[in-house]
Parts: C-alpha cells; sequence; structure tokens
C-alpha cells in the first residue's frame, strides 16, 4: 500500500498560530499561463479542436486549389484568400475561448485551480493570454496557408499572384477575429457554461451578422431598411467595421445598394466603438465581476 | 492551525453556517462531524476563499486564504475528489497542480507512489477510475505541496478498510511531526479513531466539541457501563446485583450498569472467568446521535434523544 511517507511538514513553532509565508514568493504569472496553456491541450477535446481546426484551414485552402486546377476559373486574390480562411478561424478559436473558462466549471476544476491560486483576476487574465496566443498561431497558420495557396493558385492558373490586401484591410481583419475571440472569452464568463456561451456565440455572429457567405440578419436589415442603417450600425459589430475593411470597388457597389454612404469618419469609429463595446466590453467586465464574485463548488 | 471566528454563511434566507467558531490546533488531528447538510463542506470551502463568508471569517495561521502567496505550499485541500476533468489522466492532474505550486515532477511521482496509485492507473483518465482511485489521488493533490496545514473533506469516502487504515496512520504522523488537519465526516467511527479533537455540528451549529474523554464527560448521561460475558453469566450476574449494579441480558453476555474494574472485582470474587469485558457506556456514537437528532433527517428506532 503505502510507500515513504512525505517529507515532514515544515515544524510549527511552540503554538505560535502564525504561517511562515516568507520563503514562498506568490506564483510567477507566467507559470499560471503556462499551466491555463496546458490545460488547452491536454485533454482529448482540446487536442480534437485543435487538430480539426488545422484541419479544416487545410482542407479549405486544398478544396479551393482544387477548384482552381480542375474548373476554368481565375484563381483567388489574396484578399479572397483572406477572406475565406478566416471563416474557420473565427468558427473555431472562439470555441476555445470560451471552454477555456466554462470547462472549468462544466468538470468542476474551479475549486482546484481557485484553491491554488486565490486571486481569481490572475486566474481569468492567464486564461486570456493563454488562449490569445493559442489564437495567435491558429491565425498564423491560416495566413501561411493563404500565403501558400495564393501562390500555388497562381501557379496552378497560370497568373501572376494578386497581392491585394492592403494594410488597412489585414488590420481589420485581424482586429476582427481577436474581438470574435475576446467576444468568445467574455460570453464564457458571463454564462459560465459552454452549450449557453457557444449558442449565444454562433447565434450572434451566424445569425445575426452573417458572413461573407451568408449574409446575417442584421445584414439584410441594414442594407433594405433606412431605420436599419440608422440603428444597426451602432448594434452590429460587422456592419460597423465593414467601411474600414471593404475594397474601393466593393464600397462602390454597396454603397450603391445602401442608397447611402459607408462613413468611415468620426461617426463610423463611433459604431465601431460602440458594437464593440456591447458584444466584446460588456461581457468581458461583466463576466469577470460574476466570476470574481461567484461561490465556486 | 485553523481559526474559524463566528462564521455565518447564508443562501438567501436560509443559514448553512450559524456563528460557528472553533480551532484546529497544529499537532493534532481534528474531526469535524456532523450529519448530512450540517455546513461541514460551507465551512471548508469558507476556509480556501471559495465561498463568500455572510459574516466573520477564518484564518490561516493567522492569515487569510487570499493572502497565503502559493497557498498549495501551505495548505493542502481536498475538498471535492471528483472535481477534476473527467478526460485528464491522473498523472496529468498531479501534474498541472505540481507545475502551479512550482514543484518538480519528481514530486508527482513521490505522491502517487504515497497514495498507492500504479503507474498504469496513473495513465488512466479519471473518469475511468473507481470511487476510492479519485479519493486517493485527491489526497496526493492534497499532499503535493507539503503542506503544513491539510482541510479534507470526506477523504475517507470509497477507501477500502486498507485505505481508511493507511490514511488513519498518514494523517496521525502529519499531526505528530506538527500538521494541522481537519478533516470531516458524518460516520462518527471513521473519525473517532484519528480525532485528537472532534467538532461536532448539526444544522450549521456547533453542537460540542472537545477530546473524546471531554465530550463523552460533559455530555454523558453520568453512570458507566459495561458490557460483559463470562463461561458463567447466571453467577455473575448474581454477584454483580449483590454487588447493588443493575445487571439486564444483553445478547451472549449482560450490560451492568457499573465500571469495568467494578465488575471485573465482582467476577474476581465470585471466582467466574470472564471471556469478554469492556466499555458498553454511552459511546460516542449515542452521544452524537443524540446531539444531532434536532438536525437528524432520519427518526432513530430506538429514540435516542432519550
Ligand atoms: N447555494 C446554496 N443555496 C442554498 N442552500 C445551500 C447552497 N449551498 C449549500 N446549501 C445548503 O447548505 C447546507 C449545508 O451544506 P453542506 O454541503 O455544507 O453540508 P455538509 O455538512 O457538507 O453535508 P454532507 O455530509 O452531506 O456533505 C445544506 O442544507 C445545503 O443544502
Ligand atoms: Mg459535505
Amino acid at each position: 500500500m503505502s510507500a515513504t511517507l512525505p517529507p515532514p511538514p515544515p515544524p510549527v513553532a511552540g503554538h505560535v498560530p502564525t504561517l511562515d509565508v516568507s520563503g514562498t514568493p506568490r506564483t510567477p504569472f507566467t507559470r499560471l499561463i503556462g499551466v491555463e496553456w496546458r490545460k488547452m491541450l491536454d485533454t482529448r477535446a482540446g487536442v480534437w479542436l485543435l487538430g480539426i481546426t488545422a484541419g479544416l484551414l487545410a482542407l479549405i485552402a486544398g478544396i479551393v486549389l482544387l477548384i482552381v486546377a480542375l474548373a476554368d476559373v481565375s484563381p483567388p486574390s489574396a484578399n479572397d484568400w483572406l477572406n475565406i480562411l478566416t471563416i474557420p478561424v473565427s468558427m473555431l478559436v472562439p470555441v476555445m475561448a470560451i471552454t477555456i473558462v466554462t470547462q472549468e466549471w462544466s468538470q468542476r476544476t474551479a475549486m482546484v485551480t481557485f484553491a491554488l491560486e486565490s486571486s481569481r483576476l490572475r486566474v481569468v487574465l492567464a486564461k486570456l493570454v493563454a488562449v490569445m496566443a493559442l489564437g495567435a498561431a491558429t491565425i498564423l497558420l491560416a495566413l501561411v496557408l493563404g500565403l501558400i495557396g495564393n501562390i500555388i493558385g497562381a501557379g496552378l492558373a497560370g497568373t501572376d499572384a494578386n497581392w491585394n490586401v492592403t494594410a488597412s484591410t489585414f488590420g481589420w481583419a485581424m482586429a476582427t477575429q481577436v474581438l470574435y475571440l475576446l467576444m468568445g472569452f467574455g460570453f464564457g464568463l458571463l454564462l459560465l457554461s459552454s452549450p449557453a456561451a457557444l449558442a449565444l456565440y454562433y447565434v450572434y455572429v451566424w445569425i445575426l451578422e452573417g458572413g461573407v457567405i451568408i449574409p446575417g440578419i442584421m445584414y439584410v436589415l441594414w442594407i433594405a431598411f433606412d431605420w436599419g442603417q440608422a440603428i444597426l450600425p451602432w448594434f452590429s459589430m460587422r456592419i460597423a467595421m465593414l467601411p474600414f475593411q471593404i475594397g474601393d470597388s466593393d464600397a462602390a457597389s454597396l454603397e450603391n445598394d445602401l442608397g447611402a454612404n459607408l462613413d468611415t469618419g468620426a461617426l463610423g469609429l463611433a459604431h465601431v466603438f460602440t458594437s464593440v463595446l456591447i458584444w466584446v466590453g460588456l461581457p468581458l467586465v461583466l463576466g469577470t465581476i460574476r466570476l470574481l464574485r461567484a461561490e465556486v463548488k | 492551525m485553523i481559526t474559524v471566528d463566528r462564521l455565518t454563511v447564508s443562501y438567501g434566507g436560509f443559514t448553512a453556517v450559524d456563528d460557528v467558531s472553533f480551532v484546529a490546533q497544529p499537532g493534532r488531528v481534528t474531526g469535524f462531524l456532523g450529519p448530512n447538510g450540517a455546513g461541514k463542506s460551507t465551512t471548508m470551502r469558507v476556509m480556501v476563499g471559495l465561498t463568500p463568508a455572510t459574516h466573520g471569517h477564518v484564518t490561516i495561521g493567522g492569515l487569510r486564504y487570499a493572502d497565503i502567496p502559493n497557498p498549495g505550499r501551505h495548505v493542502g485541500t481536498l475538498l471535492d475528489a471528483s472535481a477534476q476533468h473527467a478526460g485528464r489522466t491522473g498523472r496529468e492532474i498531479l501534474t498541472l497542480g505540481a507545475q502551479t505550486m512550482g514543484l518538480p515532477k519528481t514530486r508527482v511521482d513521490e505522491m502517487l507512489a504515497l497514495v498507492g496509485l500504479t503507474d498504469s492507473e496513473a495513465k488512466r483518465r479519471l473518469r475511468n477510475y473507481s470511487l476510492g482511485m479519485k479519493q486517493r489521488l485527491g489526497i496526493a493533490h492534497a499532499l503535493l505541496g507539503d503542506p503544513s496545514v491539510l482541510i479534507l473533506d470526506e477523504p475517507a469516502n470509497g477507501l477500502d478498510p486498507a485505505g481508511i487504515r493507511w490514511m488513519r496512520g498518514l494523517l496521525k504522523g502529519y499531526a505528530d511531526r506538527g500538521g494541522t488537519v481537519l478533516l470531516s465526516s458524518h460516520l462518527l467511527h471513521e473519525v473517532e479513531q484519528i480525532a485528537d479533537e472532534m467538532i461536532l455540528i448539526g444544522h450549521g451549529r456547533i453542537v460540542a466539541q472537545g477530546d473524546r474523554a471531554t465530550l463523552l464527560a460533559s455530555n454523558g448521561t453520568g453512570a458507566a457501563t459495561t458490557l460483559v460475558t463470562s463461561l458463567d453469566n447466571d453467577a455473575l450476574a448474581a454477584a454483580l446485583g449483590a454487588a447493588g449494579h443493575a445487571v439486564a441480558a444483553a445478547g451472549p453476555g449482560l450490560r451492568v450498569t457499573a465500571t469495568a474494574a467494578q465488575v471485573g472485582q465482582a467476577a474476581l470474587d465470585a471466582r467466574v472467568v470472564l471471556t469478554d469485558l469492556r466499555d458498553g457506556g454511552q459511546n460516542l456514537e449515542d452521544l452524537f446521535l443524540e446531539l444531532t437528532s434536532s438536525t437528524q433527517r432520519d427518526v432513530l428506532p430506538n429514540g435516542a434523544s432519550a
């Protein structure tokens, strides 16, 4: 049954009721990040999620190239690649951000986590840093695949590769991915339940906002109605950011559809700020407050 | 040393822990006893800052838990052995703990060996662990940081008899070396044999505390009783009766309202061979049931509240 006993606990001098903590520094933040990083990768669920993300990115890139090779179409430009490959990123990276928080509650590991680090805020920040790093790695993979895809696609079609991505477009695309990640993280904190947070995230991103391929409800209303144009840019991050992301030629045709100008001035930035505040800022703040106060059991 | 000072925890209108104060001393094993729902786990969660206190506070070695840096190195906790990720292996769970506390990997192997989990068991995922294996892993986790204070919620839960005996020895050794051990249970006989000190809680209130002798002395019904069996029970009963002790048949022997010494003396005088002689007086279990009876959820068959 038993092997050696553990080394004796530090002797308690007489009955002096104080704990000598002088020799124990606070757990370094980097170590907390390391632990949270490890927690994302040490279960089958975590490994599958990463595998699916990487696999999906490679699969989509492969399919696009296959179409270019077999059908007589012009190859996708760098901008197309960016649009295509950020879809799987925005589908899966926020799932990591959600589960890194909610898993502690569904698996009840929060009891151990917070017993080993009393500052819940430090744990939350360590989780955020860890999942951001993972998100960054995923985006990097998508970018590398897009880069290679663009070169191969052009090669297959026998044309010159089209590098039509401006710094601004690229910046906004990256910002969008980071915001989606933060949004998932905030939803996780706020709801402390994987299914609820995932449902909210997907409803918002795929049903309300929509993507390049299938427009969402808010997008449709925005195009179709004057009141939509007045209100929805305040509530939809996608609509608010669109004027900044869109290429000049697309902007012209979109303005034609809308019958109005896209605003990239102060009002446009106010739209971005407000919608981000609603969907990212508030969930993060309220969720953190909830987590700090919650009873853990 | 754990100091609980006038602790109250309320959930809405319901008071789960009601003005509880006690001290778990270093060098001793303190048993925290009470029926289901008495408030033991709630009190322990407050100790490590997982549940907020409504009133009062808890300090460990004079510090609030939140003020203890790297608390796993000072306070080992086992609050719920199944509160671990079902998809992680036993070894991985300990590795995460060791990494958080900044301990070398070898510590994980030491702890696995200590609690008797084999290499192949440590490679299994927690969802495939038996209750007792989870419990052993939980104890290993609590001991990882070589803490001087242990807070264990029902550590014996699910352990086999050999495991319970082993744990008893382990905790006793820990206390003997100056550690503070607080363990909860709703099974008296589990705690009785290791605890130097017992805190009895019912319905969120402390109903009695002290060591075994103090508890029995301050709350017992007074007269000692002894259970005795001999080769000639009739002759012994007659001798005891003559000496003025009340005697009643009990199983294969007799229940006598007298001390064991008095019964032995009577047997010696009557030249009757004793085959069994033991304390049959109000035992701790009766006392425990009596003290917590107003909070007990099951009606006792023979009215222990009498
Ligand atoms: N969030 C809550 N809301 C309402 N009541 C609660 C809540 N949490 C705990 N309680 C109640 O507090 C009481 C004390 O529970 P606790 O878990 O501390 O009991 P216990 O002594 O550990 O019991 P057991 O021996 O069964 O483990 C119970 O009646 C429980 O239902
Ligand atoms: Mg309990």
